[in-house]
């Protein structure tokens, strides 16, 4: 499987209920060190409740500008939350599946999406 | 006096680099069916792409990424790869386009047919994309497309009736022999000869080659805002000839000839000879900026290494694909297809495509992310949203409006 499969893909709960969609999976750089950058480690899957299309990168901060663009994306991307790698119990090619109790986080960046 | 000659050059390098082969064919054959009654649309349109290169050139500065860049960024993989389809196939018919303008003002220049020498005019933007600087390259097309305000002053030598021209102009309306939708059709291709996406794309990676900072600022401000305007101007002295001369004998422009034709009829020989350099420059300008805009586009999405500041070996997809490019629109116009219709086909395409790159740039210089203070101010949001709603417009109307007037016949 590759990432492209996992876009997309239809979001459950333990029951099966839907959650929503993976928008947007997030990487953190904290792996093997290289000359570069570090190795990726997924750390989780943005999930959007009403659509799967591009945040255009508004779920990040908490940026009101361009007014009524940003205020129509947001509100487009409502309600989605990030869900830790810890919290997913089984992807499969149709549906990702989300461990009992699992933790809603914001999916905005820690220094930029205070005050959301 | 360095910088007072920096800001000089950069201006008369936006002028003469304003006016491409869209603008040339789209202005003569507007002024030659609607007469001046379109020159607002010259007027948007400029106002329009000094707002883009303004923002995309703040971006290009403060982050230092390109316009692909960015939108490869924000849109994710999906939705910025069908914007990349669009915009480079879109771009491709320009870069065709352009190297059939360069042809076809040879062919003036030496009565050898055009098709001959389409190769050359290949390999001469080729061999100036391998070898030579950015800046020269920049500043020797810009400088001698200068020649073309030879349409303004055939313009005046023509001693038209200024009443009238400002008339159409100011009170436009639709000429009694043309229908509405026409009008249209061709305000569309107007906007779009003026707000080719490529201008954005040269621009803000050419921000990047010359290393802009935020201190360059100022600077490119200036070169857009004074260039850009009197460029427009240009546009709509090549509309002014042919409203002049070739509206009441009843030729509508079909060919690059007819262009240049009231020129000859102003200006002379002296004119033909300036307005021949002037084309030949302008087109080649143009083909130099649309092929590298090509390269800068592939290359900023799938995040090779460009620029013409690197040795072509150390950016050898780079250049690569604008080999390919070149190739394949040597191909097209092998065919025998018209440059000049392919030169209307691309400026209304490229009005279809605008939002595709104009949104992400809106989006991002209000990023204070990557602009830090130099975000969008409110007075260029407004006027931005302003123009996201014109673009959106021009662009959502131009098929229909392409398939009811038989693209504008």
């Amino acid at each position: 499987m590759i990432l492209g499969d996992l876009l997309g893909l239809p979001v459950l709960d333990s029951d099966g209920g839907r959650l929503g969609k993976a928008a947007d999976i997030r990487f953190v750089l904290d792996g093997a060190p290289h000359q570069l950058m570090s190795d990726a480690r997924m750390l989780g899957i943005v999930v959007s409740p009403h659509s799967a299309a591009s945040f255009l990168g508004y779920e990040r901060t908490n940026l009101t500008q361009p007014w009524p663009l940003a205020h129509l994306l947001r509100w487009r991307h409502r309600g989605s939350f990030l869900v830790l790698w810890e919290d997913i119990a089984l992807i499969r090619k149709d549906a990702v599946k989300l461990r009992p109790g699992f933790t809603r986080y914001s999916p905005a960046l820690e220094d930029l999406g205070r005050g959301r | 006096m360095k910088r007072i000659l920096g800001v000089a050059l950069g201006i008369l390098t936006a002028i003469g680099g304003f006016v491409d082969i869209g603008d040339l064919v789209t202005n003569a054959v507007v002024g030659s069916r609607f007469g001046l009654s379109l020159v607002w649309v010259v007027a948007v349109g400029v106002v329009g792409i000094c707002l883009f290169a303004n923002m995309s050139g703040r971006v290009a500065a403060a982050s230092g990424r390109a316009t692909f860049e960015v939108i490869r960024e924000r849109l994710g993989p999906r939705a910025g790869l069908a914007n990349l389809s669009a915009s480079f196939l879109i771009n491709l018919m320009t870069v065709t386009a352009e190297i059939g303008g360069v042809a076809l003002a040879l062919q003036l220049a030496s009565s050898v047919h055009y098709l001959l020498w389409i190769p050359v005019a290949a390999v001469a933007v080729w061999l100036v994309i391998w070898r030579v600087k950015f800046s020269i390259m920049e500043n020797v097309t810009g400088l001698l497309g200068l020649t073309l305000i030879v349409f303004a002053v055939a313009l005046f030598l023509l001693k038209p009736d200024w009443g009238v021209l400002a008339g159409q102009a100011l009170a436009p309306a639709v000429p009694a022999e043309e229908t509405a939708p026409t009008y249209w059709y061709y305000a569309i291709a107007l906007f779009g000869a003026a707000m080719t996406p490529y201008e954005v794309f040269f621009f803000s990676s050419g921000a990047v080659e010359e290393g802009w900072t935020v201190k360059d600022l100022v600077q490119s401000r200036i070169n857009v805002l004074v260039g850009f305007p009197l460029g427009g101007l240009l546009s709509v002295a090549i509309a002014g000839c042919a409203a002049v001369v070739l509206l009441p004998a009843g030729i509508s422009v079909t060919s690059l000839s007819q262009v240049i034709l009231p020129v000859a009829e102003g200006a002379g020989k002296l004119g033909l000879a300036f307005v021949l350099v002037g084309v030949v420059a302008a087109t080649f300008g143009a083909a130099l900026e649309t092929t590298l805009s090509s390269g800068y586009t592939l290359a900023q999405f799938f995040g090779w290494s460009w620029g013409k500041f690197r040795r072509p070996v150390q950016a050898a997809r780079f250049h690569l694909s604008m080999i390919i490019c070149l190739l394949v629109g040597i191909g097209v116009l092998a065919t025998g297809v018209d440059p000049v219709l392919v030169t209307e086909y691309s400026v209304v395409f490229s009005a279809i495509a605008l939002p595709l790159t104009y949104l992400p740039i809106l989006i991002v210089s209000n990023d204070p992310q990557y602009m830090g203070k130099h975000v969008n101010g409110r007075a260029v949001n407004v006027l931005a949203l302003a123009y996201l709603v014109v673009i959106l417009v021009a662009s959502v109307a131009a098929i229909p409006l392409m398939i009811v007037t038989g693209a504008g016949a």
